[in-house]
């Protein structure tokens, strides 16, 4: 007997000739003539005359011995009795599988996480390319390394968000089967489309990142900037795509009243949420990707004494700070958008998240938020000692910290106080007669709306204090500026005390969008009067690298309270469905069908920041070593040794 | 031209100017917002709807 090891020799012998001679080569001109004829076959789909489904299709019915007479042909029969559209699948308890932990714990964990971290690598690559752009047109080569050192740490990013994303497909599958079942249903192809665009921004990331150094000069730069483009358009379209799920679980659009799938991919997706979720995130995650990277600089600030070096990563962070703060600044009016859209679509939902248990949750980002801007313009007042032109302004730093303050405290004012009888008893009251004014929306539009104000004044004392204005109408423009300041904040006020709390509700809706244009004025015009007045203007000397160590903390504090905010506000959005997997469709009959307390929902938010930012420390390390290099040791006279 | 060179008085003057200029402009924007929703204002901004 010949044994599969003596045969596979005996074919290396002798064999690659053996198999294309004459008594060895009809077994594969046999296989070629019969693929040969089943290719016109398949191309036309039928073999016989038949369709393919009929061909698949089950015999039918048989018919009995004096019995009603079948159908004639299958086909017919088919086409008579249309299937009705499959409603959504509604899961008992028994139909979810148990783990012995709570199912809705390990997916909130792994999908804030891989949130995240998408967050962060679809950012990076936004404002890189902005920055390398800016390299080009300035011909600045800074620029161009400054981009691809963030490269770098979104490419490690890059990766652990792939990881994680597997395995929260995974324990979605596993542990949501029928929701994840009739999800599929819904998006049927678009989700191979969606796997589809991993590869294709893969492709991009990498030879963007990857040819770099090849394609720095000339044309071949454009080939690169062109590269980077295409990857934020495959980034984007992931975030849009993925995007849809999650508005479809809050107002599903393409589906009938039962989850029966009536309309196309398209309707499915394109939901009354969907954009104002789209634009949300865009902001959000370029202000995120910022605070991330500028904590990157600030770690190799601090941990280099090389002052070249020292003053590279102070001007990164100051980037980065730029990128978070300005893309922060719009943040709130999107989120007003959101918002305002939740509440047109139902008023249910809105209540839920805005005045119901979830309306705690908003004096914790007030908190947040508070701390976002503080940290964001105590960084820019102590960046103001790089340069001599900054004593002009630091007397407005006193005003400006003041301003932030009272609003601050003003935001995160509650409406309603946790308090025990006797304390109500003695306040006389749940509301407190001057603070309670102070814990509805009119008072915080205001508040909101004068530090997003304030904020880009410090911006903008900040990026005067290098220059001096040469133009002979700077006296004008000032004149100008400071009217804008003055009466836009008047304003602000105005609208919200007047028609917030002696007018009717809907004059107190409206004028938050009025307090949103004021400030959207001042900024603006801030930008246009300095664009012009400060062209050509001198420079006065600016000393990178000479800002105080605690500036930055600023930068870590930026970042810790950007993850936290996302995984608060990401849990609202998501709570506001209650006990449904996809809003008034299908039911969630899990065990954990219900709001949790707020204490256990800020247990797991902290969990996950926790969690990003031993994740974010290891991507700086990889970041940082992968520039390392282990110095040769010195020869010793022993063979090999400098080997 | 600094501030100085301008002249103080001359620089009162332009901003008292500046001010009238964005008083005017911030009640023309508190009537267009306001209306653009569906909720006009009168002359003295109470509301007219």
């Amino acid at each position: 007997m010949m044994g599969p090891g003596r045969g596979y020799r005996r074919m290396g012998r002798a064999g690659r000739g053996s198999v294309w001679s004459a008594g060895g080569r009809w077994p594969y001109l046999l296989l070629a003539l019969m693929l040969l004829a089943a290719v016109p076959a398949m191309a036309a789909g039928t073999t016989d005359g038949l369709s393919v489904e009929e061909r698949i299709a089950p015999i039918g019915r048989v018919q009995v011995e004096g019995g009603p007479e079948v159908a004639p042909s299958f086909g017919e029969a088919v086409r008579a009795e249309p299937e009705p559209p499959l409603a959504a699948p509604q899961p008992q308890r028994k139909d979810y599988p148990d783990i012995g932990i709570s199912s809705r714990a390990v997916v909130w964990v792994v999908a804030q996480m891989h949130l995240f971290f998408g967050a962060l690598v679809l950012a990076v690559p936004l404002f890189v390319l902005v920055i390398e752009l800016t390299g080009v047109l300035t011909r600045d080569e800074r620029y161009d390394d400054m981009a691809h050192e963030f490269m770098k740490i979104s490419l490690v990013g890059f990766s652990i968000t792939a990881i994680i994303g597997g395995t929260l497909a995974l324990a979605l599958f596993m542990l949501y089967p029928d929701f994840m079942a009739y999800m599929m249903r819904v998006f049927r192809v678009q989700w191979l489309w969606y796997a589809l665009l991993f590869f294709v921004e893969s492709f991009f990331l990498y030879t963007y990142y990857y040819g770099w150094n090849a394609l720095r000069y000339g044309n071949r730069k454009w080939v690169h900037l062109t590269l980077g483009l295409l990857l934020n358009g495959a980034g984007m379209t992931i975030m849009v795509l993925a995007n849809s799920w999650a508005t479809f679980m809050m107002a599903p659009s393409g589906v009938s009243e039962t989850g029966a799938v009536t309309g196309t991919v398209w309707e499915a997706m394109k939901g009354p949420l969907w954009n104002p979720i789209n634009l949300h995130r865009f902001i959000a995650n370029i202000g995120f990707g910022g605070a991330v990277v500028g904590a990157y600089a600030a770690f190799k600030f601090l941990s280099t004494r090389d002052p070249k070096l020292r003053a590279h990563y102070d001007w990164m962070g100051y980037t980065s700070n730029f990128i978070a703060i300005l893309a922060f600044l719009p943040l709130p009016f999107a989120g007003y958008w959101l918002m305002a859209e939740i509440y047109a679509y139902s008023q249910q939902m809105g209540i839920t998240a805005m005045g119901g248990i979830l309306a705690w949750l908003f004096i914790v980002q007030a908190v947040l938020i508070g701390t976002i801007l503080l940290a964001g313009n105590f960084y820019l007042w102590s960046g103001m000692s790089r340069t001599e032109g900054s004593v002009r302004y630091q007397w407005l730093v006193k005003y400006i910290a003041a301003i932030l303050v009272i609003c601050f405290l003003t935001w995160m004012t509650p409406h309603t106080l946790i308090l025990s009888a006797k304390e109500i008893a003695t306040l006389g009251g749940s509301h407190h007669r001057i603070l309670g004014p102070l814990g509805i929306m009119p008072a915080k539009n205001i508040a909101v709306n004068l530090m997003l104000v304030v904020t880009f004044l410090s911006f903008q004392i900040y990026r005067r204090s290098d220059k001096v204005a040469t133009v002979s109408w700077a006296p004008v423009g000032n004149a100008f500026m400071v009217a804008i300041y003055i009466v836009a904040m008047a304003n602000i006020v105005f609208a919200g005390v007047y028609y917030g709390y002696f007018t009717n509700t809907v004059y107190k809706v409206g004028s938050s969008v009025l307090q949103v244009a004021s400030t959207l004025v001042v900024i603006v015009s801030g930008l246009t009067i300095d664009g012009f007045m400060y062209k050509g203007a001198k420079k006065l000397p600016s000393h990178w690298g000479r800002v105080s160590n605690r500036s930055q903390y600023a930068l870590f504090a930026l970042p810790i309270a950007f993850t936290w905010l996302m995984g608060l506000m990401g849990y609202v959005r998501s709570s506001v469905k209650t006990y449904w997997h996809v809003y008034t469709i299908m039911k969630d009959n899990s065990p954990d069908n219900f709001i949790p307390t707020i204490g256990y929902a800020g247990n797991m938010i902290t969990l996950v920041t926790v969690l990003f930012v031993l994740f974010v420390l290891f991507m700086f390390w990889i970041a940082n070593l992968s520039g390392t290099r282990q110095p040769r040791p010195a020869a010793t006279g022993v063979e090999g040794g400098a080997t | 031209m600094t501030g100085k060179a301008m002249g103080k008085g001359t620089l009162l003057a332009a901003f008292l100017l500046a001010f009238v200029v964005v008083v005017l402009f911030f009640y023309g924007l508190d009537h267009l917002v306001m209306g653009i929703q569906g909720l006009p204002l009168n002359p003295d901004l109470s509301p007219a709807g």
